[in-house]
């Protein structure tokens, strides 16, 4: 076999066997704290892929979306506790309610300049966390102010409410929503709407001569995003069965994602993959091992590697980090190193 | 009346008048040309043809219809299509996405915008780098892609601003070829240019513009003889190439 | 009066971006250095808070020198075609992250005050009364604006930061050497930054994550008052600070907040430039 196709070769059985160990994984590694480590890689990888369809496709930085994971989660709870709707089901209301949000907000902000808009959007996230802290009712709907919502723990394994005991589903729930939210990531990077956004996110004036209404793409990205990260917002109340607006609405959230994003390659498709199983398995274990000794310490090492890749690699890791991987192909199986 | 109808354009910002009741009128397939001193207000005029700028008063006709004040994307919709002085190519994409962006407005479907985008290269003479990013080609390519990725949408009228600031001596002379390829192929041009050799030469008309007003239009014969021109431009060297 | 000190942080901002075009998210943490720095100095040497003002002021603005050398200036360079970096957005909100995160794990997460001759002094005006440290506040927030303003205007050095505000390149052409002059605006911005922490000692808790309300704040007034302005960063102090001591007294002070957020909004909606901004092609 000569050396490309050996390469191919080598490069498609690393794949099929990163996927079946992926799809296998809780069957072997049946420890519940590293499963859990590994569900919330997912998520995040999930939330910062739908974060990406603006911050890294549009070209604009959006730090309040975790508003969205908040209206997701309150939502699809709030509806369950008031009227037993199954979160399966509450959680496109609050899906459909994000868009909406959304789309209004964006439709003032996205026209602002870039570092304009990422106040603005902070500004936002913020006014709704304070307004979310502050309200105890609305209407018949409990939201309980700063303390959060708790979700009642029903016995066993309940599908129609969203829960289970062990944590296997719950991966396996997260693992499908990461790989559809890749796949519509793909697909909008391919048609023409995803050009047309990559186009008005790089030069504006330029895209909007070639006749496209830019605005217009940069607010359908953005409901598109805030719908699939209010999806990601009921998973996570789900999962964890409680949570308030300091953690699930507050700066900090929306920073990771961006940081995430950033540090993987914004606008890429693997970039938030790469930057989440960096950045995640960094901030558990620092915190798990670290935080009562020194607390914050996980995020001064997230400001850290967030400042050296800004410096080193801003486009992210995604890019070097292909190159190597290109390169250990080329050493294993013998074929040329691409000339440059 | 011609194609496009510029009437009684002004546009001010603030007390600085920098179009001042312009009129011209362009007929289809003419290459016509809009020159004068630095600061006249010609690329003003320009981005309000081209929708960048919403003008101050004044109406501007295509075709019969008042585009006067629409937005620079629905203006591309009516297929009036324009260049930058300054390029800006879409620098992290290859040349072909450039061109695929032009092509967009045509077809929705991929593969098709894609052959109309090849089509548009080959003819500039892009199609080799066609994976080359915008950001690594040279000063004359960018400048050849940002009009290729222009007429990738097909316009019927193209606007060129200034394209061929920078160029050598024999890039202008193939710019000015490729510019009448482009209109014999059916498409009426509207260009800015310093470089007098060249616009003397290639325009069917001009247009002179001094201090936001019009001073003049002709054919480069009257425009090279006026007096009025002539004292505009005291002090600059003829033929600039 | 709380609208002084806002402004005065904010000015420190308003500099640092109308000038380099830099969105400094670690203002705030600035601020904070500047507040740990004077407490300390006053815990150990038991000086009065102002006079702590000699040793912050040349610390911080060292301190915002080295920062802008070190990190944001490659930052910059590589982005120079850009007219809008964001990357340097992200790198000052690492900066604020490792600084508040240091902070916090150096000297833990409780509130502390600082004794100090000023603390809870007044002032007795026929019925009312002034606090002592808050008066002596916005004195300083006016002096050292006042300073300021004379600084840009009359020194060389103020009159290179105002060129190259207008236009970096120009302004590097004329022999001005870019990157030092921005180093120094940095500079400046955190030694306001600085000062306002020393200012705040005498009546406000010290803790690490003191800085972030202010960024917050000071980013809002900023953008009401307009990027580069100085009076518009002390005006939309005031108008800030009034919002905060007036509304308390019709609905609770998270209502209030959420006013200051809403006229934020507005502002960047109807006029982006704020009120004394000048016009930019945004």
């Amino acid at each position: 076999m000569n050396p490309a196709s050996k390469k191919k070769t080598i490069d498609m059985v690393l794949k099929i066997v990163l996927a079946l160990v992926v799809f296998t994984l809780p069957l072997w590694l049946t420890s519940p704290t590293y499963l859990q480590i590994l569900i919330f890689l997912f998520l995040f990888a999930y939330l910062t892929t739908a974060w990406n369809l603006v911050g890294g496709f549009a070209g604009v930085l959006p730090l309040g979306h975790s508003a969205y994971v908040g209206i997701g989660a309150y939502t699809s709870t709030v509806l369950f506790i008031t009227w037993g709707i199954s979160p399966w089901v509450g959680m496109w209301v609050g899906a459909l309610i994000a868009a909406v949000v959304g789309t209004i907000i964006g439709i003032p902000t996205l026209k602002l300049r870039g570092a304009y808009f990422a106040l603005s959007t902070m500004a936002f996230g913020e006014g709704i966390r304070v307004l979310v802290e502050n309200t105890m009712t609305v209407g018949p709907f409990i939201i309980n102010g700063p303390r959060g919502i708790n979700i009642p723990l029903l016995p066993g394994n309940n599908l129609a409410a969203y829960q289970f005991v062990s944590k296997v589903p719950y991966y396996y729930i997260i693992l499908i929503m990461l790989i559809v939210v890749l796949f519509i990531t793909r697909y909008v990077s391919r048609i023409r709407a995803g050009h047309y956004l990559a186009a008005g996110g790089e030069e504006p004036e330029a895209a909007q001569a070639l006749g496209v209404n830019v605005a217009k793409y940069k607010v359908w990205a953005m409901a598109l995003s805030c719908f699939l990260t209010a999806l990601g917002g009921t998973f996570l109340a789900q999962l964890t069965l409680y949570f308030y607006p300091k953690q699930i609405l507050g700066l900090d959230f929306s920073f990771e994602l961006a940081f995430i994003a950033l540090i993987g390659g914004r606008g890429t498709i693997a970039g938030p993959i790469i930057g989440a199983l960096i950045l995640r398995p960094v901030g558990e274990f620092t915190r798990i091992y670290l935080s009562a000794v020194l607390p914050g310490l996980h995020l001064v090492i997230y400001g850290l590697v967030l400042i050296l890749v800004m410096l080193f690699q801003p486009r992210g890791l995604v890019e070097p980090l292909t190159r190597f991987y290109d390169w250990i192909l080329n050493r294993i199986s013998g074929a040329e190193t691409r000339k440059e | 009346m011609g194609l496009l109808n510029v009437q009684n354009l002004s546009k001010h910002f603030g007390g600085l008048k920098a179009v001042d009741q312009v009129d011209l009128s362009i007929e289809k397939g003419q290459i016509y040309g809009l020159i004068g001193p630095n600061g006249a207000g010609k690329s003003t005029l320009f981005n309000c043809v081209a929708g960048s700028y919403a003008p101050t008063s004044g109406r501007i006709l295509y075709n019969g219809e008042d585009i006067t004040g629409w937005k620079p994307w629905n203006i591309c919709r009516k297929k009036i299509a324009r260049t930058f002085q300054i390029v800006k190519p879409f620098q992290t994409k290859t040349v072909l996405a450039n061109a695929l962006v032009g092509a967009f407005l045509r077809t929705a479907n991929v593969s098709e915008a894609e052959d109309m985008a090849m089509a548009v290269l080959k003819k500039f003479h892009l199609a080799d780098k066609r994976n080359v990013l915008a950001k690594n080609l040279t000063i004359a390519d960018r400048k050849r892609l940002e009009v290729a990725r222009a007429m990738a949408t097909a316009p019927d009228m193209l606007l060129l601003d200034e394209c061929m600031a920078g160029l050598r001596h024999s890039e202008v002379d193939e710019t000015l070829d490729v510019i009448r390829e482009i209109r014999d192929s059916g498409v009426t041009i509207f260009m800015i240019e310093h470089i007098m050799r060249a616009i003397m030469t290639v325009s069917d008309r001009i247009t002179v513009i001094q201090f936001g007003r019009k001073i003049m239009d002709g054919t480069p014969q009257e425009v090279a003889n006026d007096e009025r021109v002539v004292k505009a431009y005291l002090g600059e060297s003829y033929g600039a190439a | 009066m709380t609208g002084a000190y806002y402004g005065l942080a904010a000015l420190g901002l308003t500099l640092i971006f109308g000038v380099i075009k830099v969105i400094n998210f670690a203002h705030g943490s600035l601020l904070m250095v500047g507040m740990f720095t004077a407490y300390w100095i006053i815990q150990l040497t038991g000086w009065h808070p102002y006079a702590a003002l000699v040793l912050v002021i040349p610390l911080l603005f060292a301190f915002g020198y080295a920062l802008q050398g070190i990190v944001i200036k490659p930052v910059l360079e590589a982005q120079r075609e850009v007219r809008e970096p964001t990357e340097v957005i992200i790198v000052t909100t690492g900066v604020w992250y490792i600084l508040d995160n240091l902070a916090l794990m150096l000297f833990g997460a409780e509130f502390r005050t600082a004794k100090t001759s000023l603390t809870g002094q007044v002032f007795f005006i026929g019925d009312y009364f002034l606090p002592k440290p808050q008066f002596y506040g916005v004195i300083i927030t006016i002096a050292t604006s006042a300073f300021l303003l004379w600084f840009l205007k009359h020194t060389r050095i103020g009159r290179s930061i105002r060129a190259a505000s207008l236009d970096r390149d120009a302004a590097s052409l004329m022999g001005i050497n870019q990157y030092r002059v921005y180093n120094i605006a940095f500079g400046i911005g955190a030694a306001i930054a600085g000062i306002v922490g020393c200012v705040l000692i005498p009546f406000y808790y010290v803790y690490p994550s003191v800085g972030v309300i202010f960024d917050v704040k000071c980013f809002i007034i900023v953008v009401l008052g307009g990027l580069g302005s100085i009076p518009g960063a002390l005006i939309g102090g005031v108008i800030v600070g009034l919002i905060e001591s007036i509304f308390p007294m019709f609905m609770t002070s998270t209502w209030t907040e959420l006013i200051v957020y809403a006229v934020f909004m507005a502002v960047l909606f109807i006029r982006p430039a704020g009120l004394f901004g000048e016009k930019r092609d945004w």
